[in-house]
């Protein structure tokens, strides 16, 4: 298949030039400007390397002679796998086109070879016929090439199986004994059941050759079967090329789309089907709405998933509502508790059974659970058995009502003993019974042995024959435990036990859920659906509600499809009235698929003809014009040697004033940035991070200021008010470090315009009148400091001053203004009883350097009613602090430890008291409302005492 | 040719010795012309040969020195102070100036920078100065062209006889130059400063006072080409082709000034002078260095300025 010929062969005697062209190209080289240059002599010593300037380059010469090669061998068009017209003149064409839906991938290619075909009868000046065996109606009486043409341009591959047979029938009668000359089949390479009648039908043409057109088959894998198992979906493949091993995906979309699992379908080499689980949790499958294979776009590829596959509705009924107050006693406690996470419960709103399952039965539930219903009313009989039959699962519970009934109950599937069988108690020999292993049949088949189970008390089924493989679960004695009968469509299932703790301790063990789930799987999703609006017996018939198209897509256009008429436990096949897709409504529908479970994909066998067969694969592929890559191979040389000659001319050189070639080397630029990316595909930006590189100046220290508590002051501006401020900080941190577990590190100066201040706990600001007012800004700060919890020591330092003039000092005027544009809360001086009287020390007072001015601490609003002192933020702790008294002063030590300033009077246990101020102010910040609620102590073990 | 740099004034096919030597007949009297005006500018500035010698012109008075004739003494000047003094009176005695200009075919360029071609520059040059030497008397000679001989219209003369002289290339034959003559050599002297050191060496052995004029064009000079080049040499008709001219100036700039470093050098040490001319600059300037050479003139830097 490497046949290589030209369309235009005389072009190629234009190779014989290349020699001319070689002499040509080696006669003008990329002219050099010349120059007459007297000191050649000097030259030469300076350059080194002589160059042949009469001559190009060899590598540039054969550059040219490869772009002129390439543009000739371009113009004589060669291709690749040509296509001969072969077509037998001797009568008319006859084109059989599959269009089935593994045609959908290739249909393109399958159109175009047919497309040539009919071209060659043109040319051959023969009619055509052309069928499309997966069309319903066929015209195979042979017409004009044109009228083929527009057959073929209004067909499409159709989600059907190619019914060859119906062709040939149909063919045969419009040739009506003429003998076409080709007979050509387009085959999707499928077998079809028909196939042995088509090719006789097609030999009894005698056509004077027959001709087989295939593509290779690929696409041609089907998804056959998808079961729904207890633990995973299993879906079944199969595929028409055997040769090799290949895996694909097979996605589980849900309605609108989505994958939401999938599963590997691994085909081994020379097996032609394939299964994969697709193991997804229970809820999630009752999403799927259809599998696809993973690239596939084919009907075949496809499959739709019904209400079979959907979330259950059950209903349950219970013969004793029991007591609201005691769920646990509850029959159906256990029942929907297990059921919820994967199934619709439906509970009636009555209690009254003859209103109750009529309204359950118009809901039309998945399955009707009884527990321990003993009798029904009679007239509601009737329709729960109609259900039954009609695909119902109707799951009952024993229990002491049900052992009471009467024999003669139709609802239970074994002929049940009176009364109760009691295993252990006082009265009874017997040991409670465990359960036996589960039957290796049965919906239980599978499960471990329920080692923990336990049952005191069943009902006892009278023995009959096929007892034994009605009963899906049984007691180690080997009485059955649970027990179904099948009813037409339906299904019963008795346990033998009661719904609720009391008879076995089956609901409260994991099994009960497994089973139930297990059971409740086993129901019809859509319960009585298909036969829901009409009581006709078994067969429902069903419009089309949505279609597959070939390419696996569903679309509301439902064209010539027919109701499908479906009958019970019949899995519905896709024919030429009813495509496959969704029959139904939307409330319930039944998929119809391509394929029945377990078709097998064989080859087409056209032997049955028993004539010599031509056989070829499809055009369009394999005829490869070499034509635009020879002429893009040109383009590209040219290119490159356009840079090359402008780089030997020196176009790249920095050149003033030389206008004529600035075209020129713009035209370069471009070339050379194309020719780069061409060269270069995406080489990668080496962007390095420097390390560390998120990090910002400044990390470190806000690092170091997180690490331990520091004490802060606002530098005011004053060296003398700063250098006090730093060093009673100081003075105060040494005094916590000793007395206390708190040890700050050193003091930190804030300029308040800048400096973050939500690292600090507390910052002390002591005022002084002849610093700087602090700007707006700095103060709307302080604010938001102070408005996220933060707390603002102000120190005016003018205890005594104000003593002399009874007025406000120019401190304190400084305080107000600051103060004046600041939301604070109403103050008051601390009272005995505040946390800061007590929160490390015992204080009555709070001095400084000087002694007697209050401590102004933020009002507390429920004090008086509550006991409680939560202020409104920052855990209870005030957000301002204002004191005469100078702390600082009294707290500043020097590099020696001894104290700086005296106190005023100058008493020692003064220095004392004011660092124990600062200890409990420290410990009032750090703690807040934990040390206020201490102050509660006596108040709750007064309360605890009595 | 616009696009070139430098190109050949007047090619001349090699077999076409008389059609040439009619070319460089129809140059002569231009530049006979041009030889006169410019050597009238210069006669205007000096007279003389600015040297003591035999003559009759005072010249300077220098102190006696031991052993010289007593006659000599200025007795009027000597008696105005304790010394004694000698008269030196100018030189004046006439002198054999050769002149000779290279005619070979790289003379023939000029540049789009030049003002002239290299070869009308030195023939303007020989005959502004033999125009300004017979004026002082000399007698002006051409090795191989025209016997040395003193009259008013050497200029003139040497003009014709190079009308007709045949064509020659190179140094000629120098064997009638006698010693104790100057002879001025104007040329490209392009090739190695030792092969133009070779032939000019064993002059200077004789006893020949040399002056030696290097005549270049600018582009040759500053070598302002660009790109791909092929460049000719026009005596060998060599080529050399430089892909990026540009990126070889330095080197070759560097080469020019050491082989012409090299080439006033030796000449240096010879006792010979050497001035150097570009063709964009004046001719005057170079005729001015040359006549202050030939007029016994310590020699100042080179006229013709490395630009």
């Amino acid at each position: 298949m490497s046949a290589l010929i030209f369309a235009n062969p005389a072009i190629l005697f234009g190779l014989i030039a290349l020699p001319v062209i070689w002499w040509l190209l080696r006669l003008t080289p990329p002219r050099p400007k010349t120059e007459v240059f007297p000191p050649l002599r000097i030259l030469a010593t300076v350059l080194k390397r002589e160059e042949t300037p009469s001559k190009s380059p060899w590598w540039l010469t054969l550059l040219r002679m490869l772009l002129a090669a390439a543009v000739i061998l371009a113009i004589a068009d060669p291709v690749m796998n040509p296509r001969a017209n072969s077509l037998n003149a001797g009568g008319p064409l006859v084109l059989v086109v599959d269009n089935g839906w593994a045609t959908a991938t290739d249909w393109e290619r399958r159109v175009q070879t047919a497309r040539l075909l009919i071209d060659d009868a043109e040319s051959a000046d023969v009619p055509v016929s052309i069928t499309f065996t997966a069309n319903a109606s066929h015209e195979a009486v042979p017409g004009t090439a044109a009228a083929a043409r527009d057959k073929l341009k209004a067909a499409n591959p159709r989600p059907l199986v190619p019914d060859r047979a119906r062709t040939a029938q149909a063919i045969r009668e419009a040739m009506n004994g003429t003998r076409p000359g080709t007979l050509a089949i387009l085959s999707d390479g499928m077998a079809a059941a028909s196939d042995n009648d088509a090719m006789s039908a097609f030999a009894a043409l005698s056509p004077a050759e027959m001709r087989l057109v295939e593509g290779d088959g690929h696409s041609a894998v089907a998804l056959t079967d998808a079961v729904n198992n207890a633990a995973a979906m299993t879906v079944t493949a199969t595929r028409l090329s055997t040769a090799s091993a290949q895996q694909m995906n097979v996605n589980a979309l849900d309605a609108q789309g989505r994958a939401l699992a999938s599963g590997t379908l691994q085909f081994a080499a020379g097996s032609g089907t394939a299964t994969a689980e697709i193991a997804s949790p229970f809820e999630l499958r009752n999403d799927f709405a259809r599998l696809n294979i993973d690239g596939l776009a084919t009907a075949g590829a496809a499959h739709l998933l019904d209400d079979g596959f959907k979330r259950r509705r059950i209903a349950l009924l219970a013969g004793e509502s029991g007591s609201d107050f005691q769920p646990l006693l509850q029959p159906l406690y256990y029942i929907s508790r297990a059921l919820l996470p994967y199934a619709d419960v439906i509970q009636p709103n009555t209690a009254d059974l003859a209103v109750a399952i009529p309204q359950i039965l118009q809901g039309n539930p998945s399955a009707i659970i009884l527990a321990d219903v003993g009798r029904l009313p009679a007239e509601t009989y009737a329709p729960l058995q109609r259900w039954i039959a009609q695909g119902g699962t109707l799951i009952r519970f024993a229990g002491p009502r049900l052992a009471a009934a009467p024999a003669d109950d139709p609802l239970v599937p074994v002929i049940l003993r009176q009364g109760e069988r009691a295993l252990g108690g006082a009265m009874s020999w017997s040991e409670p019974q465990s359960l036996a292993d589960f039957p290796s049949f049965g919906p239980f088949a599978g499960m471990p042995r329920a080692a923990d189970i336990t049952v005191t008390r069943q009902v006892l089924a009278e023995p009959t024959p096929d007892l034994a493989e009605r009963t899906w679960a049984s007691l180690a004695d080997g009485t059955p435990l649970v027990t179904e009968k099948e009813v037409d469509a339906g299904r019963i299932v008795l346990f033998h036990t009661s719904a609720e703790a009391t008879w076995s301790n089956l609901p409260l063990s994991g099994n009960f859920v497994e089973m139930l789930r297990r059971l409740v799987q086993l129901a019809r999703a859509g319960g009585a659906a298909s036969s829901g609006s009409a009581a006709e017996g078994a067969t429902a018939t069903l419009a089309p509600y949505r279609l597959l198209t070939a390419d696996g897509v569903l679309t509301t256009e439902t064209g010539t499809a027919r109701p499908i008429a479906i009958a019970a436990n019949q899995v519905p096949v896709a024919s030429f009235d009813h495509p496959p897709g969704l029959y139904g409504t939307e409330d319930g529908f039944t998929a119809v698929n391509l394929l029945a479970p377990k078709t097998v994909i064989a080859r087409f066998d056209p032997t049955a003809a028993g004539r010599p067969i031509v056989r070829e694969g499809l055009a369009g592929g394999e005829a490869v014009s070499l034509r635009p890559a020879l002429f893009a191979a040109a383009f590209a040389l040219l290119i490159l040697d356009s840079i090359v000659v402008l780089f030997m001319n020196g176009a790249f050189s920095r050149v003033p004033g030389r206008r004529r070639t600035a075209g020129g080397v713009a035209a370069v630029i471009a070339a050379l940035a194309f020719g780069l990316f061409a060269l270069l595909p995406g080489q990668p930006q080496a962007q390095e991070m420097a390390p560390g590189a998120g990090a910002k100046p400044g990390d470190e220290q806000i690092l170091e200021r997180l690490d331990t508590t520091h004490l802060a002051y606002v530098v005011t501006g004053e060296r003398d008010v700063d250098s006090i401020s730093e060093q009673g900080l100081e003075g105060l941190s040494q005094f916590l470090t000793y007395r206390t577990t708190l040890e700050p590190g050193a003091p930190v100066g804030l300029d308040i315009t800048k400096d973050e201040l939500s690292f600090y706990p507390i910052i002390y600001w002591p005022i002084s009148a002849t610093a700087p007012m602090p700007s707006p800004a700095a103060i709307s700060r302080i604010d938001a400091y102070m408005r996220n919890g933060g707390t603002v020591l102000f120190d005016t330092r003018d205890q005594y001053s104000s003593l002399d003039g009874g007025g406000t000092t120019p401190n304190g005027e400084r305080l107000q203004a600051i103060l004046a544009n600041i939301d604070i809360p109403p103050l008051e001086p601390t009272p005995t009883d505040h946390v800061l009287t007590r929160s490390f020390y015992l204080l009555t007072n709070f001095p400084g350097r000087y002694t007697g001015s209050p401590l102004w601490v933020e009002a507390r609003q429920e004090a008086k009613s509550t006991g409680a002192q939560l202020s409104s933020s920052g855990d209870g702790v005030t957000p301002l602090l204002i004191t005469g008294n100078d702390f600082a002063g009294a707290w500043a030590v020097d590099s020696q430890g001894a104290a700086v300033l005296p106190t005023v009077p100058p008493d020692e246990m003064q220095r004392e008291y004011a660092y124990r101020s600062g200890v409990n102010i420290m410990m009032y910040m750090l703690t807040g409302n934990y040390k206020a609620d201490q102050v509660h102590v006596p108040a709750l073990l007064e309360r605890l005492g009595q | 040719m616009a696009s070139t740099i430098g190109q050949i004034v007047e090619q001349t096919p090699s077999s076409e010795v008389l059609s040439r030597a009619q070319a460089r007949a129809t140059l002569v009297p231009d530049c006979m012309v041009e030889a006169k005006r410019i050597a009238n500018t210069v006669i205007a500035g000096w007279h003389g040969r600015r040297k003591r010698g035999i003559g009759e012109n005072f010249w300077q008075f220098r102190p006696y020195a031991e052993g010289e004739s007593l006659s000599r003494i200025d007795w009027r000047r000597s008696a105005r102070d304790d010394h004694t003094y000698v008269r030196d009176r100018e030189w004046e005695a006439a002198h054999t100036v050769w002149l000779w200009a290279d005619m070979s075919p790289s003379m023939m360029y000029k540049s789009t920078l030049a003002i002239a071609s290299k070869e009308s520059r030195a023939l303007v040059l020989m005959l502004a100065l033999a125009e300004i030497l017979a004026r002082s008397g000399e007698r002006i000679g051409c090795p191989g062209i025209m016997e040395p001989v003193s009259a008013r219209n050497a200029a003139e003369r040497l003009a014709a006889s190079i009308m007709h002289a045949p064509l020659t290339t190179g140094l000629p034959d120098t064997a009638m130059i006698r010693g104790h003559s100057d002879i001025v050599l104007i040329g490209d002297f392009l090739d190695d400063a030792d092969r133009v050191m070779e032939r000019i060496a064993p002059l200077g052995r004789r006893g020949l006072r040399g002056h030696v004029v290097e005549i270049a064009d600018p582009a040759e000079e500053t070598f302002p080409y660009t790109g791909r080049t092929e460049f000719t040499d026009p005596e060998t008709g060599e080529k050399l082709v430089s892909g990026r001219a540009e990126m070889i100036r330095e080197d070759y700039q560097r080469a020019y000034f050491a082989r012409r470093d090299a080439l006033g050098e030796s000449l240096r040490r010879l006792g010979w002078s050497f001035v150097f001319h570009r063709t964009d600059h004046l001719a005057s300037e170079a005729l001015v260095a040359v006549h202050g050479y030939l007029s016994g003139l310590p020699a100042p830097k080179p006229a013709g300025e490395r630009s």
